[in-house]
């Protein structure tokens, strides 16, 4: 082998082992960059699925009870509008003690009472529990407007949440309406309205004339005469009524 | 056998893969068409014809349809677009874009899945077809990088 030879050899050998390195590192970076690419990807992923997890609303349950649903409900007011007798509930939809009132009291009541036309019931959404409330109150007055105030109260308190934690969503709202029959695009854009809101003052006006400062107060009423408190919290409502009906 | 020889097996081990390039426009071609369809089903208001019981409707219309307000359906038709793009041109950055692409549509496939199996509860036999039209993309697309030769 002459010297010409031999140093072609040589650079031949070394520009061989040069792009085999480059090749080497440019495989390297290449894994590199499609390692980065799977991790970032399962971190999305795995970030994606928690807050997916976590923000579901919890599932809604059908209401407690089917009672409001079967009877006559009229802006609001359940049973025969021309009944002698008005129950009048102070309620918040946050409150926990309501929901437990609306399972032990209002069955028997819209059984004795509303349904042999005795009686009728309304309900003042007072919300100063927080946010939830009041976005639970304005709601509801679209409800209302679609003749579906009870039920969605119903169906609310069975599947209400850890006070203020922000629960009350469009979301949440949605699943409550719909188990509720509820056209919930309806009662939404009403609850944007002024019609919403003045039955928000209203229930905050009534309450302060009869100095309802919990929940929840039932009053009585009969016909156009004077209000007056029945009984504050969750029990005592039916010995209450029945007391002051047979006085 | 000279050592010039000896020492160039990389070079000579890395031809080029048309096979593959071909095969990934195959498959995201097709997982186009199942976007593109699931995308007119969604606009439309209709129900997606369904092997499954009724699964695809209650996937579609269930409130996980949409992500940020973009309907995931075209939100697949994007990425599939945009594979279809970096397909156009056959260099490192092209190839490493099929892979990156192909890597992120995987895992919101992925977290879709997880979805249908585990929120909804619901089967939509049109959204497994898109991922594993997307999965074979990301093995395509990764493997021709990973064999791409080095100039």
């Amino acid at each position: 082998m002459t010297k010409r030879e031999m140093r072609d050899e040589r650079r031949a050998a070394r520009q061989a082992a040069e792009r085999a390195e480059l090749a080497k590192s440019t495989q390297r970076k290449r894994l590199a960059r499609l390692g980065g690419a799977f991790v970032v990807a399962a971190v999305a992923i795995v970030i994606a699925v928690v807050a997916t997890s976590s923000g579901d609303p919890k599932p809604v349950a059908k209401a407690a009870t089917a009672s409001t649903t079967s009877v006559q409900e009229s802006n609001g007011v359940l049973g025969d509008p021309n009944a002698k007798y008005t129950v009048t509930e102070y309620l918040d939809f946050q409150c926990p003690i309501c929901k437990e009132a609306a399972a032990s009291e209002l069955p028997t009541l819209i059984k004795n009472y509303v349904d042999t036309g005795k009686v009728k019931l309304q309900a003042r959404t007072l919300h100063f529990l927080g946010d939830d409330s009041t976005t639970a109150a304005k709601f509801a007055a679209g409800a209302q407007a679609q003749g579906k105030f009870w039920p969605f109260l119903e169906t609310f308190y069975a599947n209400q949440g850890e006070e203020n934690s922000g629960y009350v969503t469009d979301d949440f709202l949605k699943d409550i309406a719909t188990n509720s029959g509820v056209d919930y695009d309806k009662a939404k854009a009403f609850a944007k309205t002024s019609g919403a809101q003045q039955a928000l003052d209203t229930a905050d006006s009534d309450a302060s004339a009869i100095g309802a400062d919990s929940t929840p107060t039932f009053t009585l009423k009969r016909g156009d005469g004077k209000e007056t408190v029945l009984t504050v919290g969750p029990t005592g409502l039916i010995d209450a009524l029945n007391s002051a009906l047979s006085a | 056998m000279s050592r010039a020889a000896a020492v160039t097996p990389v070079a000579a081990a890395s031809p080029r893969r048309p096979g593959l390039r071909a095969a990934t426009l195959v498959v995201a071609l097709i997982g186009l068409g199942i976007a593109t369809y699931l995308t007119i089903v969604h606009y439309t208001g209709g129900a997606p014809v369904c092997a499954i019981a009724h699964g695809c409707e209650t996937v579609q219309k269930s409130k996980y349809a949409e992500f940020l307000g973009i309907p995931v359906a075209v939100l697949g038709l994007v990425g599939y677009v945009a594979i279809l793009a970096s397909l156009l041109r056959d260099d490192e950055t092209s190839r490493t874009a099929t892979a990156f692409i192909a890597i992120a549509g995987l895992a919101f496939s992925g977290y879709l899945t997880y979805l249908e199996l585990f929120t909804i509860h619901a089967i939509c036999i049109w959204c497994v077809g898109s991922a594993i039209c997307m999965l074979l993309v990301t093995v395509l697309s990764v493997t021709r990088l990973l064999r791409a030769p080095v100039h």
